[in-house]
């Protein structure tokens, strides 16, 4: 059963190149479905570290936590590709080049779940480099000048940065192939935690730097995050969503793990390292989502600042790690469903600036409010699950210093004030045309108006209703968890040393 | 004793042919050198499996070879051609300084490397000094050069630094991981040339 995860994205692979785009979109929906029922399966039956493919793949309550994820994620992201397909070869993109799409799309799916269920920190590695590759020419879709300038430095830094990775990787194989000798073994993660007390404690310390460094660019932290605002507004909103949602997550997997080795060596400074790292990527976010000019790249900095806020979850421990697992789950649906009907104003209005949309409530009904019940979810607002996942990070936080906590708290709400003032303004602001010159230039604003009171009709159905269902779930999971969830996070937490009695 | 002398040879042609890519502004020089290099590491490789008579080395540089000395500078070479792009390249500091900060950076990662390193590893602290320094030129080589293919030459380098210090401190890492590190690379290097390609044509339309 545990297999299947990977070999179905490798069977939608290998269909993507021979079949159709029309019909691989109908294979893909099925395909995804599988893959989701199966990890449900997995997750319902799931009571121990399950080892299969001899021994180079495992599943543990973390790698499931994120799993999940991926598999709802995707699922949606399937859905909502169906009509996003079907919506722009309506407006004249050629077929062709969606037949890549999905290529790289499943691509990046297998990779990705290689790479999350690898026991092999080498395989992980080879799936993560992977990941970069498949989505570079999904960024660089749309072919302009911007977007290949985005794939540029999202492939040159996450190479490099990824390749900093490698080097703690070597460091890691180095300390120990002096318990295991030089095999596979001393790769498998399973194996590093048995024989964590046996290792070079100095080494493991290097180690962690290295990889909190090289994965930490990938996942966007602070220092290294340039190149993800860019990235992620570039490539089209499907795969945006993806890459916000679970691609992050896939990258901190990395750094997770490396913690864990530490903690099972008896080292536990390295959690002041995510705390300072978290907190800065916070600090960053929200200074430059206060002068957004684009809206998808106001999202993409709302993922940098909600992984600075899980990262900093794992650091404090306790309760917040509980958050930070619910996190990963919520913020990538809430951030699904934002880029995913940020997709849709994009696809009708072909524009991508704050100030250049106006009145999403006239235009956009659906997708305008769904932008703005988005954001209220992604600001941790209750009626979404989100609020769940930042209170029990906040409560860790407020815990270990109340006047750190009170700092954070104040960048939150920076936050949200930066993003809802650019929301706001696109939902009910009026275009200076539109209101005081109507009568001088009534042709000009007449077929403006026209071609944008077209709005949402001229779009799939499934492109309206994918963000509102991811809505609608993320909003049920605040009020009732299911129980086999709540134990896998439980379970997961406990591996970082939270205990937590509900 | 001869063997070491011989590997330590190969070692110091490899910062040696890093140093002369600071000092040279020619791209086509740079991918040649760049071949060389991973040369000089292939048979660095090829001592070590003869020294330690490790199967895994022999395949490490079978793939090395196959890779890095012969499929990428010949993708490359191929992309400089249809870029026609003009040898020179543009820098943010002359190739003089560069090549004092090369310099320097060689004494650092000496430094760095006599506090890390311990007894018991293959080659000493020499090769680590090596795979250091040739990791920070590389580094410096991406951040100090403004034409896209010097930031691939870069980043290549910096790459063959972390395959020396993987067949130094270790005898290399399992084959099945090395082949799929490779050949990720050679992927990167070919969507970095397709990239290329387009944003030449955009600046040029």
């Amino acid at each position: 059963m545990y297999e299947l995860v990977l070999i179905l994205p490798a069977v939608a692979l290998i269909f993507s190149v021979f079949t159709d785009v029309l019909l691989m979109s109908y294979l893909q929906l099925i395909i995804s479905t599988f893959v989701f029922l199966t990890v449900v399966a997995i997750s319902l039956s799931f009571h121990a570290i399950t080892v299969f493919f001899g021994g180079l793949f495992f599943v543990d309550y973390i790698n499931l936590v994120i799993l999940i994820t991926v598999s709802i994620l995707e699922l949606f992201v399937a859905f909502y590709s169906f009509g996003y397909v079907r919506t722009e070869i309506k407006h004249g993109l050629s077929k062709r080049k969606f037949k890549f799409y999905y290529f790289w799309k499943n691509l990046f799916i297998f990779s990705m779940m290689a790479s999350i269920m690898s026991n092999n920190l080498g395989i992980y590695w080879t799936g993560l480099e992977a990941t970069t590759l498949a989505t570079a020419l999904l960024v660089s879709f749309n072919r302009t000048k911007e977007s290949f300038e985005a794939t540029w430095k999202y492939v040159i830094m996450c190479s490099v940065g990824i390749a900093i990775g490698l080097f703690a990787i070597v460091i890691l194989y180095f300390t120990t192939s002096q318990v295991y000798g030089e095999s596979m073994k001393s790769l498998s993660f399973i194996n590093i935690i048995q024989a964590g007390s046996e290792l070079d404690k100095n080494f493991l310390m290097l180690a962690f730097i290295l990889a909190l460094v090289g994965f930490g660019t990938k996942v966007g932290f602070a220092p290294m995050h340039n190149w993800l605002p860019d990235a992620h507004s570039q490539g089209p909103s499907p795969v945006s969503a993806l890459l916000s949602g679970v691609l992050l997550n896939t990258a901190l997997l990395g750094i997770l793990r490396f913690y864990q080795i530490n903690a099972s060596a008896g080292i536990y400074y390295p959690r002041y390292f995510l705390i300072g790292f978290g907190f800065l990527t916070i600090l960053v976010s929200a200074l430059s989502i206060i002068k957004q000019k684009d809206y998808k790249r106001l999202f993409a900095f709302s993922s940098m600042e909600n992984m600075g806020l899980i990262a900093l979850g794992f650091g404090v421990g306790g309760i917040a790690v509980v958050g930070s697992l619910f996190q990963i789950l919520f913020h990538a649906l809430n951030k699904g469903a934002l880029f995913l009907s940020s997709g849709n104003v994009l696809a009708v209005t072909h524009e991508r600036k704050i100030d250049k949309i106006r009145s999403l409530s006239k235009h956009f009904p659906v997708t305008g409010l769904m932008l703005l019940f988005g954001v209220m979810g992604i600001s941790g607002m209750p009626p979404f699950a989100m609020f769940l996942g930042e209170i029990y990070i906040m409560f860790g936080v407020f815990k270990t210093n109340i006047w750190f906590g009170f700092l954070v708290f104040l960048l939150l709400i920076f936050i949200f004030a930066g993003l809802f003032s650019k929301i706001l303004k696109m939902y009910i602001g009026v275009k200076d045309g539109e209101n005081g010159q109507q009568n001088e230039n009534k042709a000009d604003s007449g077929t403006r108006k026209g071609k944008q009171n077209k709005g949402e009709k001229e779009i799939h159905p499934f492109m309206l209703y994918v963000p509102l269902i991811l809505l609608l779930i993320s909003s049920i999971l605040l009020f009732y968890m299911p129980s086999p969830f709540l134990h896998i996070v439980k379970s997961a937490s406990a591996e970082f040393g939270g205990k937590i009695i509900f | 004793m001869l063997m070491e002398k011989i590997a330590e040879l190969f070692i110091i042609l490899i910062l040696v042919s890093v140093v002369l890519n600071v000092s040279s502004p020619f791209i086509k020089f740079a991918i040649k050198l760049y071949s060389f290099q991973s040369l000089m590491l292939a048979l660095y490789i090829l001592i070590g499996a003869v020294h330690f008579n490790s199967i895994n080395l022999y395949g490490s540089f079978v793939i090395t070879v196959i890779f890095k000395v012969i499929l990428i500078p010949y993708f490359l070479f191929k992309t400089l051609k249809r870029v026609k792009m003009d040898k020179e390249i543009d820098m943010y500091i002359g190739i003089p300084e560069a090549v004092v900060f090369a310099g320097s950076l060689t004494l650092l990662s000496n430094l760095i490397a006599q506090k890390i390193v311990t007894a018991g590893i293959t080659f000493g602290a020499f090769v680590f000094t090596i795979s250091l320094a040739t990791f920070l030129i590389g580094a410096m080589l991406m951040i100090t050069r403004k034409t896209l293919f010097s930031q691939i030459i870069g980043f290549l380098t910096i790459d063959n630094a972390i395959f020396l210090a993987a067949n130094s401190i270790t005898h290399g890492m399992p084959l099945l991981v090395e082949l799929g590190v490779l050949f990720d690379l050679f992927v990167s290097i070919l969507i970095l040339s397709i990239l290329i390609l387009n944003l030449k044509r955009s600046a040029a339309a």
